[in-house]
């Protein structure tokens, strides 16, 4: 009877359902007027069958659906809410997908081949960037190179940027321009190979690349060269950051030389001798990845041919972060990444421009219970208080009579067993105080041993809006993206 | 060179007489290793009136460079040793040098320790092992938090 009331109202339109929402005692609680305002919106919403323009595609290294969950509490503190009740800009975006990550022959995938997946269509080896999947890790002579994404969109005339706060060269920001049998070939490569610096030059000559943003300049200049920021680090003599000037590239290396640069040329701008800063340790002179972002919009509009433009874009270091088993560095280079989206959603039209956001894989963070309303995503799990809504201010406590944090890693170096002398491991788990568990530098507790905290295999999920973005919808494979994305390009043309 | 010729005489005044340079612990001002370096890694106010000083510092012993070293690094938080995030031997920028009075026993990389010695500002590359460093703390002793 009420099922069907309901999908009668439905096929009445609004008017109808709000009046069935006036009859029901719950019909004047906030969570029912939201609720329905966004059923409303949702009836209201029309497929985007424009052709793109311009393709988004935000991809925050390492943030699976629990990590981006801390993001999101996380930056909803911040600004003085209880945190659960938050939405992160993308958290909103009209169309959703769960997307699977592993790779080839990995159940747990890595950042190389799930970043090569979207940028072709296809899944691909472990460790290894836009390759077929006969390839070997690490053996030169099997390399069998894939055609890119933004090969195709360069030669149908739009411009191509790429964003990283890792090294430009590292394996998200680098499956969009270099195909390698070992993603660690990042300034030398076995002979017959190239590495992934010389790649990103050689793409930049060809038109490919016309802007690229971020860390890792050591793999750009001959071992020891001083350079703008940090020194030299490649085996051979090669000059790169020469070799793109020579080639009409303009290069910038801090947050000023990137403000003041023209729009037109090229750019190479290498802000950082190895990964950019953790948002939380950035001084000032480093661009943020908002401003980067901005720069690379404005930059790939101002080409000026009006054709369009592809731009990818990476918060590398959340991975890092939760590698390093330490949330509070995850969380705040999530939000920055949250800020990136926002100021390209605000600097972009929905009418023209895809914009998709995701991550390439998960970790192995968890979140614990039963926690009350409101407990600090970062801090100690306080318990659930009988009377509404905030939590009760009192640690909840394991059977050991300790509090825990609403954070943990299943591995990692934050692990309780620590080696002993005899190489045994052993250990219990400390007291932690809820001072000692906010401190931006812990390391919340860990299970398994590990010197760094693994990836996991669970799903990540997807966020996006612009032309075609209903497209996006269920469960779906990451290679999925590409071909999303190469409809809204050319398909929508056909 | 001036700084090499302040080793030889710190390493021998510690072999000489080990407990000389022993004050009260509650002397010195006990720190973690993130109070000596501001984000654009100039040194802090701290570390500038504590250079030549002695000093306690907490953070975490690196795995070593070498076996049987008095040379470690002290880093702020534990150094996950990351196949994805470094492909070669990367430091983080804000670290600590440290010349112990004797070999090292080796700390877990992921044990909180306490590095007591006196704190060096200024570059320096290690003749042994050209480890460049710009901050230091030597003639030290280390233990568990
Ligand atoms: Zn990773």
């Amino acid at each position: 009877m009420f099922q069907r009331t309901i999908v009668t109202a439905m096929a009445m339109t609004l008017c109808a359902s709000t009046a069935i929402a006036q009859d029901l005692p719950q019909a004047s609680s906030e969570y029912f007027t939201a609720a329905q305002a966004n059923l409303e919106a949702a009836i209201a919403r029309e497929p985007n069958t424009n052709q793109a323009t311009n393709i988004i595609l935000f991809v925050a290294d390492g943030m699976g659906v629990g990590t981006n969950y801390g993001i999101r509490l996380f930056q909803g503190q911040q600004m003085g809410l209880l945190g659960e009740e938050h939405n992160l800009v993308y958290d909103l975006y009209p169309n959703t997908a769960i997307i699977k990550t592993y790779n080839i022959n990995a159940q747990t995938p890595d950042s190389a081949p799930t970043a090569g997946a979207m940028n072709t269509g296809v899944k691909q080896v472990f460790n290894t960037i836009n390759m077929a999947d006969t390839v070997v890790h690490d053996d030169c002579s099997t390399e069998s190179p894939l055609r890119l994404f933004s090969e195709m969109l360069s030669d149908a005339g739009k411009s191509v940027g790429v964003v990283s706060t890792a090294r430009i060269t590292h394996a998200t920001g680098a499956a969009v321009y270099a195909k390698t049998a070992n993603r660690n070939w990042e300034d030398e490569a076995p002979e017959g190979c190239t590495d992934i610096a010389t790649q990103l030059i050689e793409q930049m000559e060809a038109g490919v690349i016309d802007i690229a943003l971020g860390g890792g300049i050591s793999a750009f200049a001959p071992e020891g060269t001083e350079l703008a920021v940090g020194s030299g680090g490649r085996p051979d003599d090669a000059n790169l950051i020469e070799r793109a000037q020579a080639a009409g590239a303009r290069f910038v290396y801090d947050a000023d030389t990137l403000a003041a640069a023209d729009a037109g040329a090229p750019i190479l701008g290498l802000f950082s001798g190895s990964h950019m800063s953790y948002e939380y340790d950035r001084p000032e002179t480093e661009p943020s990845l908002a401003d980067l972002t901005a720069a690379a919009i404005e930059q790939l509009e101002g080409n000026g041919d009006g054709e369009g433009f592809y731009l990818v874009v990476e918060a590398g270091r959340v991975d890092h972060a939760s590698h390093g088993g330490n949330a509070y560095r995850a969380f705040t280079d999530g939000v920055a990444f949250a800020e990136a989206v926002a100021l390209a959603d605000e600097m972009t039209d929905d009418e023209n421009t895809l914009i998709i956001v995701t991550a390439d894989h998960e970790h192995v963070i968890s979140f614990n219970g039963y926690c009350g309303r409101g407990t600090p995503i970062t801090g100690l799990c306080m318990g659930v208080a009988s009377g509404q809504v905030e939590h009760s201010g009192e640690p909840a406590l394991a059977d050991d009579g300790m509090p825990y944090t609403v954070v943990s890693y299943t591995n990692g170096a934050g692990s309780v067993l620590v080696e002993q002398e005899d190489g045994t491991y052993a250990g219990s788990r400390p007291e932690v105080t809820q001072e000692a568990a906010m401190d931006p530098d812990y390391l919340q507790q860990a299970l398994i041993p590990m010197g760094s905290e693994t990836h996991s295999g669970v799903d990540v999920a997807l966020w996006a809006k612009g032309p075609w973005a209903h497209l996006f919808g269920g469960t779906m494979d990451q290679e999925m993206i590409f071909h999303v994305m190469n409809h809204a390009a050319f398909g929508a043309a056909e | 060179m001036n700084r090499r010729a302040f080793f030889a005489t710190a390493t021998g005044a510690a072999i000489c007489a080990p407990f000389v340079a022993s004050p009260a612990h509650a002397y010195e001002e006990q720190v973690r290793l993130r109070e000596l370096y501001n984000n654009d890694m100039s040194f802090t106010d701290f570390a500038l009136e504590q250079e030549g000083k002695r000093v306690a510092i907490e953070g975490f012993m690196a795995p070593p460079l070498k076996a049987e070293s008095q040379f470690y690094v002290l880093t702020n938080r534990p150094m996950a040793v990351c196949p994805f995030c470094s492909s070669e031997a990367e430091w983080p920028n804000d670290i600590l040098a440290v010349y112990a009075k004797r070999v090292v026993d080796v700390i877990p990389f992921n044990v909180m320790i306490v590095t007591r010695g006196v704190l060096e500002l200024g570059t320096y590359t290690d003749p042994e092992l050209g480890f460049v460093s710009r901050v230091r703390v030597v003639d030290a002793t280390q233990e568990r938090v």
